[in-house]
């Protein structure tokens, strides 16, 4: 018997999971046919194996449906994500890091904004009768689409101009090349009027709520029609052609 | 059986005898991947019992284990398009659960629970445990009751030893397996279910010696035995 009863048992354990080597094996059987307490040992260790097996526990009856529910519930929080991504819950706790993102980005923001109106703003010249002519047609942009807002008082020339001077800003959110129907394009800019510019922002909100459903609809047929290919009798697509 | 994503796809002929029981797991999720719900049901009704069972043996509380146990099996069907046949799927769900359990007992030990200060579950939250009708009542509550003293001392075993030590006793799943579940190293792997047995064995020790107790575990085995022979 020349292994030790410790080294023994550290082995009696991997011996359960026959991960040991052959050679080992035979040593380990020596020693348990000389010694009576290994031997024992084993015996419990296979006796609380036996055990855990026996007692296994089991689910209670109703739980297929409340998984079924509980899936379904979280397949809908899922679209909804998709379809309304703005009303995802705002991360909890992000500390400072989190406002200090927040913070710099709407400073950016602001340093861009003032950027971009006051520079172009500020080289309109009124025309010989004294009218703006930048403000009559519209603040086309590159990619045609005039968001700009008049910012400083200067640039705000139209707004004591003559009546009869459209200040509207007749840029598009249209979907560009992205529409391919004209009823897409809501024909508003920003009109300087405070109250117009909040309808618009929501008619704009509204929009992207409709096509963000749109998307969710035909996410949906995909799913509808990817499931009719796996049918095991599909033949295919029926395009109604 | 081994089926092609295409296969599913596209419906061949031979997809119509396609049988889910006969299925690997590994090709369900790729079924699963493709928004097949009645493979993920088959996936389901293999892992739940498992599942839990690791788990309530990991909490210890029923109405937490089952909680866990099914949003394991959602995250399953929710990220089965993160599952690459690079690992076994059974190596996967349990990564999941284990993570699962680790992040709850962390929560846990944050956070101790004062009993007194709980409220009730609400009544939509006990889990309904019917009587089983074939059961004898008495043989079902002496094994209730072991199951008891054997989920305790399971319980009393340090966590670290405890997951490497259930997922081979009870999952039954190699060292390997193992190894990939824990991110352990194989030795430590080895040296932690090889711990945790002497433990659970120092543990149950007093009941070892029991004679009745034996009497009961041969009877149980013999019942589940007779059960696996006859599931109606």
């Amino acid at each position: 018997m020349n292994m030790r009863c410790t080294k023994a048992r550290r082995y009696l354990s991997q011996a359960m999971d026959e991960q040991l080597p052959p050679a080992v094996t035979r040593q380990l059987d020596e020693h348990l046919d000389a010694c009576r307490e290994c031997r024992d040992f084993r015996e419990d260790l296979a006796l609380g194996r036996r055990l855990l097996g026996a007692t296994e526990p089991s689910l209670s009856g109703n739980f297929d449906w409340r998984l079924q529910l509980k899936l379904n519930q979280a397949l809908q929080k899922a679209a909804g994500e998709t379809a309304y991504p703005w009303l995802e819950e705002k991360p909890r706790g992000r500390g400072w890091a989190g406002n200090f993102t927040t913070a710099a980005a709407f400073g950016l923001a602001a340093v861009l904004a003032l950027a971009m109106f006051i520079g172009p703003q500020g080289r309109v010249m009124p025309d010989d009768a004294g009218r703006y002519a930048g403000f009559e047609t519209s603040r086309q942009v590159a990619g045609g689409v005039s968001d700009r807002l008049p910012l400083n008082r200067g640039a705000l020339a139209p707004l004591s101009a003559p009546r009869g001077i459209q200040r509207s800003v007749s840029g598009s959110f249209g979907l560009g090349d992205f529409s391919p129907n004209a009823a897409f394009v809501l024909d508003s800019g920003w009109s300087g009027n405070h109250l117009k510019d909040l309808a618009t922002i929501q008619e704009l909100k509204l929009r992207n709520q409709r096509l963000n459903n749109q998307l969710y609809q035909y996410q949906q047929q995909i799913s509808i029609l990817r499931r009719q290919l796996d049918r095991p009798d599909s033949n295919g697509l029926d395009l109604g052609r | 059986m081994n089926p092609s994503r295409d296969e599913h796809r596209h419906g061949s002929p031979s997809a119509a005898r396609f049988d889910l029981v006969e299925t690997r797991d590994e090709d369900l999720i790729v079924m699963v991947q493709d928004g097949n719900r009645k493979a993920f049901d088959e996936l389901a009704a293999r892992y739940k019992n498992r599942l839990f069972s690791f788990i309530l043996r990991m909490v210890k509380e029923p109405v937490l284990a089952e909680e866990l146990t099914q949003e394991t099996l959602i995250r399953v069907y929710i990220h089965a398009g993160k599952y690459r046949e690079i690992a076994k799927f059974s190596t996967w769900v349990f990564t999941i659960a284990t993570n699962l359990v680790r992040n709850k007992m962390r929560q846990r030990s944050r956070r101790p629970q004062l009993l007194s200060l709980n409220p009730a579950p609400a009544d939509d939250e006990i889990p309904l445990d019917p009587a089983d009708p074939v059961a004898d009542p008495s043989e079902e509550i002496q094994r209730r009751e072991l199951a008891l003293v054997i989920n305790e001392a399971t319980a009393a075993i340090p966590e670290k030893y405890r997951i490497p030590f259930l997922l081979r006793e009870v999952e039954q799943l190699s060292y390997e397996e193992i190894q990939q579940v824990t991110g352990l190293k194989l030795g430590t792997v080895r040296s932690r279910i090889n711990r945790a047995r002497n433990r659970f064995r120092q543990l149950i020790k007093p009941l070892l010696k029991d004679e009745t107790l034996l009497a009961e575990l041969e009877m149980i085995e013999a019942r589940v035995a007779e059960q696996k022979d006859n599931p109606s």
